[in-house]
């Protein structure tokens, strides 16, 4: 979304954002003079430790939580000075969230949780139904299944589901592969990562730092300050321009790699046994012969 | 109090001299230690002030105030003083004390009798027959409608034209006498003395002295199902805390169980809490007792003067109730604590989407064409947590059970009155019943005066006489009233069978019917008065036919056709007239008209009598009315405890919803639908529950405690709405009392705190 000088608009702003907490007698920054923005259809992920201030974060740009100082402008709009009333209208109009363990609605089918989401919204989202929705993230033959009768990726498929329904321009994902194995995570990302690309923009809240690799950009927290600002560090090629399998070669790669070179230190240094040491490193590098491995460990 | 008392069949009277002479040749006069003859004879009493106008049906008591051989049932003064230092045959007099106390008159006055009969009044007193007061007609605590005064029997004897007469003696038996023997003799002295029947009590036959000592059992009975039932809703309200405390506490559980703690030590700590909370009912329970208990006793002090009321602190009493209520509570939590110590520490432990549970009977709804999911959520959660929703439900309906009983007992009582009221008003309300003090001849004067006075628009001549039914080895009490059965003025209605024809036939009552195993058409044994001289009576046995049963709600009241009287010996006499005031004149015109008239005991409306069965079940009345207010409490808090729960409950789902930015107003509709559903279907168990309660308790336990009373168990409709109502208040007002929780809520944390 660029304007007629070429500059991309930002749908988030945030300015100087303070939240500070009292526990006790002891007042605790959560987050310290924050500033960031987000353009449309970008596909942010917020990294950090526990207590690093990313959920604080999320919740703030989500409207469920509110600032100690400084201005938060969604789409133009100060959520700041929003009252609770003009809040829930911003929560209904303008974001959707992903939750670690879903919350999902028991009692409900996978159908009428995202039916939920587009009777939340007031308003058609795009003018795709519920049914639509569930097909979009391949859950057609779930439609009438219960929470407790799906599986944990197929309940985040639902809930994200549910967040698209709503058509709200942006998605916040606190921790959406926390609970789900490695493989279900990625294809939760690339679902996710599908939505930066329908003019989406989804801001992903984690402390994986291999979650950071499918980003467009990274912002790293820590004590509340950011620490880091810009695209991932191994951004030679966007791990999410590739497809599942690539991006599982590129994974093992590295971990190869690291293998690899804590082998050669054992081997200079005499430890272990080394014929052992010398047939897997052998193996490791006709395996990886048409990878840059030390690319990769770089 | 006396041991044995002696009754001259109802119109007899015997020479005083005569009698105790009989008495003391008798062969084991050894074994009476006191006789107080007596002369008992029904008057009307007016007690009017310049402030108020008090004419009652009334009884005189003669009796000899002279030594203490002659001396049985004491009376205590409570007011100016007694009889022992006035001339024998001074016109004083001693008025029983209920009855003053209710109209606030002085210890000393004046007062009237029927027949144009003044008397001075020097004391008010108490005497055990009176303790509570009784009526001929079964009134009980019956002091405003009953006015019992004491004078020496000579007085009395005057004041009746009866010089020297008595028909009453009281006995105090030494402590080896066996008073079935004594009552044998007795009979037969009295027999042989001058052919009159005699009826014997002992104390236990005493209405007074039943209610104050023997039903004391039937009432513990009664009350101890009350409490039980109160026991039962506060139980319940208990275990459905305890359970879902526990289920709050499933994490801790199982991470306990996963670190090997044993199950003991884990069960230890909510039922800790359990004690905890135990104690504290008990604790303040206990001091809530010993305050409703004083407050019971002055009440019951006000409503029943005793001259002498103990109130002791009852341990044992006390100690059962606490350990009820610590034992109960206990055992509430220790269900719920040993079903979560059966689940595996792994399922215990698992946070999220892995905690899901089953869906319940949400799948029942899974196909259902889905549109407006937040108008179909409130039944859908229902649906998913059944355990959870029947909790819930079962709470709202012990509560609703509870007030459906008291109110339906209440409800019971009103249609059982309707009832007599309709029965005995029909279409003559103004009716009213003179009664005579003795047997008058059909034609007499005295008759014609009252059937022809200008007050009285008609007169039906009547009789009253006590009797027993008898059939196979089963005896009733009973009532007889000889009324004119093609009287225009009032006859009984019939529920079944048919009037009297020519045979000898009776009008029971249903519940008399039924205790005696008889229905229409059957033939029963009536004992009943016989006339044998001028002034005597005995007893006399006849086969009549049950030709009817009567709607009176009352066992004892039975009716014959008048003109069968011959039976009794009776035929030409009267000594009862139902008569209708004429028009323009008032009921109080008719009474003061009536009241200067000789040989007039009595003049009341029926709806007077009404009044006596309204004083019969008043007493219940008012303790329910208390209980009603108790049980609605009650009601209100544990449906709002069950309510509140589940909302706490459901906090996940209404963070998620506020997330998505959900109006709150929405989302407190969700959770009003769910919780009315839920209340309107508790609501319903409830008044069913409440319902078969109120079965039990009226045909088990309250034909224990009022067996002459048939009642009609009914739940009127307005209970059933009072029932809804507070359903329906708190399903709508605890989520409306938690909107603060609602919109305080801090959303990322209940988000969080939850997984």
């Amino acid at each position: 979304m660029e304007n007629r000088t070429g500059i991309r608009h930002s749908i988030i702003e945030l300015e100087q954002i303070s939240k500070r907490y009292r526990m006790g007698d002891v007042g605790v920054a959560a987050l310290d003079n924050v500033s960031l923005c987000v353009a449309p259809g970008e596909f942010l992920v917020v990294l950090g430790p526990s207590g690093s201030g990313k959920t604080t974060l999320l919740n703030l740009i989500g409207a469920l939580d509110t600032a100690s100082s400084g201005d938060i402008c969604i789409a133009g709009q100060n959520i700041t000075r929003m009252n609770r009333a003009q809040r829930f209208r911003y929560r209904r109009e303008m974001v959707s969230f992903i939750f670690q363990s879903f919350n999902l609605f028991p009692g409900l089918s996978a159908l009428d949780n995202v039916q939920f989401g587009v009777e939340s919204a007031e308003r058609k989202p795009n003018g795709m139904t519920a049914r639509e929705m569930l097909e979009r993230v391949g859950l057609d033959h779930r439609l009438h299944h219960f929470p407790h009768q799906l599986s944990g990726g197929e309940q985040q498929r639902v809930a994200i589901a549910r967040a698209l329904a709503t058509g709200n321009p942006i998605l916040l994902a606190d921790e959406p592969t926390g609970e789900l194995d490695f493989k279900t995570g990625i294809q939760i990302l690339e679902l996710l990562h599908e939505q930066s690309h329908l003019d989406k923009t989804v801001i992903i809240v984690t402390h994986n730092r291999e979650i950071a690799r499918v980003a467009d950009r990274v912002v790293e927290l820590s004590s509340g300050h950011i620490v880091r600002d810009g695209v991932p560090d191994n951004h030679k090629t966007a791990i999410a321009d590739l497809s599942w399998e690539e991006a599982r070669d590129e994974t093992m790669a590295i971990v190869d790699a690291l293998v690899l070179a804590r082998l050669a230190s054992a081997m200079a240094a005499g430890r272990g046994d080394c014929a052992d040491h010398r047939a897997r490193h052998r193996h490791l590098q006709r395996t990886h012969q048409h990878v840059p491995l030390a690319a990769a460990v770089e | 109090m006396y041991d044995l008392r002696l009754s001259l069949t109802q119109g007899s009277y015997l020479d005083q001299t005569e009698l105790l002479n009989a008495v003391s040749s008798i062969d084991h006069a050894d074994w009476i230690t006191a006789t107080e003859p007596r002369l008992i004879l029904p008057t009307l009493v007016d007690a009017s002030s310049a402030a108020q106008s008090v004419i009652v049906p009334g009884r005189l008591i003669g009796t000899d105030t002279g030594s203490a051989q002659t001396r049985v049932n004491d009376l205590y003064i409570t007011g100016g003083h007694g009889l022992e230092g006035e001339p024998a045959d001074a016109p004083v007099a001693v008025l029983e004390h209920k009855f003053a106390a209710f109209y606030e008159l002085p210890p000393q006055g004046d007062i009237r009798l029927s027949g144009d009969r003044s008397l001075r009044y020097v004391g008010t007193g108490l005497s055990p027959e009176y303790f509570v007061v009784f009526t001929d007609e079964g009134g009980m605590m019956a002091e405003a409608n009953f006015a019992v005064v004491f004078l020496s029997l000579q007085t009395a004897q005057t004041l009746v034209e009866r010089p020297g007469m008595v028909n009453d003696v009281l006995f105090t038996l030494a402590a080896d006498a066996d008073s079935d023997t004594l009552r044998a003799e007795l009979a037969v002295a009295v027999d042989e003395l001058a052919n009159v029947g005699a009826s014997f009590m002992v104390p236990q036959d005493d209405p007074a002295y039943n209610m104050l000592y023997e039903d004391i059992a039937k009432d513990e009975l009664f009350w101890r199902a009350m409490a039980y039932l109160f026991l039962a809703g506060a139980v319940f309200g208990a275990f459905n805390l305890a359970t879902r405390l526990v289920e709050a506490q499933r994490r801790e559980i199982g991470i306990q169980m996963a670190l090997g703690v044993m199950p003991r030590w884990i069960a230890i700590r909510p039922l800790l809490v359990a004690v905890q909370i135990a104690v504290l009912g008990v604790v303040f329970g206990l001091i809530i007792g010993v305050f409703v208990g004083d407050a019971f006793g002055d009440l019951l002090q006000t409503m029943m003067p005793l001259p002498i009321s103990l109130q002791p602190f009852q341990p044992r009493i006390f100690l059962e109730a606490a350990a009820l209520g610590i034992a109960l509570p206990l055992l509430a939590t220790l269900f719920p604590v040993l079903r979560a110590l059966r689940v595996e520490p792994v399922d215990a432990i698992r946070t999220g989407h892995l905690v899901a549970k089953g869906g319940g009977f949400a799948p029942l709804l899974a196909r259902r064409a889905s549109s407006r999911v937040l108008t179909w959520m409130p039944l859908r959660n229902l649906l998913c947590a059944p355990r959870r929703a029947l909790l819930t439900l079962l709470g709202i309906a012990a509560a609703i059970t509870l007030l459906v009983l008291i109110m339906g007992m209440l409800d019971s009582f009103a249609v059982t009155l309707d009832q007599a009221r309709v029965e005995l008003l029909q279409a003559n309300p103004e009716r009213m019943l003179v009664q005579l003090n003795f047997f008058y001849p059909e034609n007499s004067p005295i008759i014609a005066n009252i059937s022809q006075s200008p007050v009285v628009s008609g007169a039906d001549a009547s009789l009253k006489l006590g009797g027993y039914m008898i059939h196979d080895d089963t005896t009733v009490e009973t009532l007889l009233d000889m009324v004119d059965m093609t009287s225009t003025l009032w006859r009984p209605s019939l529920a079944s069978g048919s009037y009297p024809g020519e045979r000898p036939g009776v009008l029971i009552s249903a519940i008399a019917a039924r205790d005696l195993g008889v229905q229409p058409g059957d033939t029963i044994t009536l004992r009943h008065p016989q006339r044998t001289g001028l002034l005597s009576y005995g007893w006399a046995e006849s086969e009549v036919e049950v030709s009817g049963i009567h709607p009176l709600p009352l066992r004892f009241q039975t009716y014959m056709d008048f003109r069968q009287a011959e039976m009794m010996g009776l035929a030409g006499l009267v000594n009862a007239l139902q008569v209708t005031p004429a028009p323009g004149v008032t009921q109080d015109q008719v009474q003061q008209a009536l009241f200067d008239q000789f040989g007039v005991a009595s003049v009341q409306p029926v709806s007077a009598v009404i009044r006596v069965f309204e004083d019969l079940i008043g007493e219940f009345v008012a303790i329910f009315s208390v209980m009603q207010v108790a049980a609605v409490i009650l009601a209100v808090l544990i449906a709002y405890n069950s309510t509140s729960i589940n909302i706490d409950e459901r906090r996940r789902d209404m963070a998620t919803m506020f997330a998505f930015g959900t109006r709150v107003r929405t989302a407190l509709r969700v959770e009003i639908v769910e919780h009315l559903l839920t209340s309107i279907f508790g609501t319903a168990l409830g008044c069913v529950l409440g319902f078969a309660f109120l079965v039990v308790l009226l045909t088990q336990v309250f034909d224990v405690v009022i067996p002459d009373i048939e009642m009609t168990i009914t739940v009127q409709p307005l209970t059933l709405l009072v029932a809804l109502v507070i359903g329906v208040l708190v399903a709508v007002l605890t989520p409306i009392l938690n909107l603060r929780k609602l919109i305080g809520m801090d959303i990322p944390s209940t988000l969080r705190v939850m997984e």
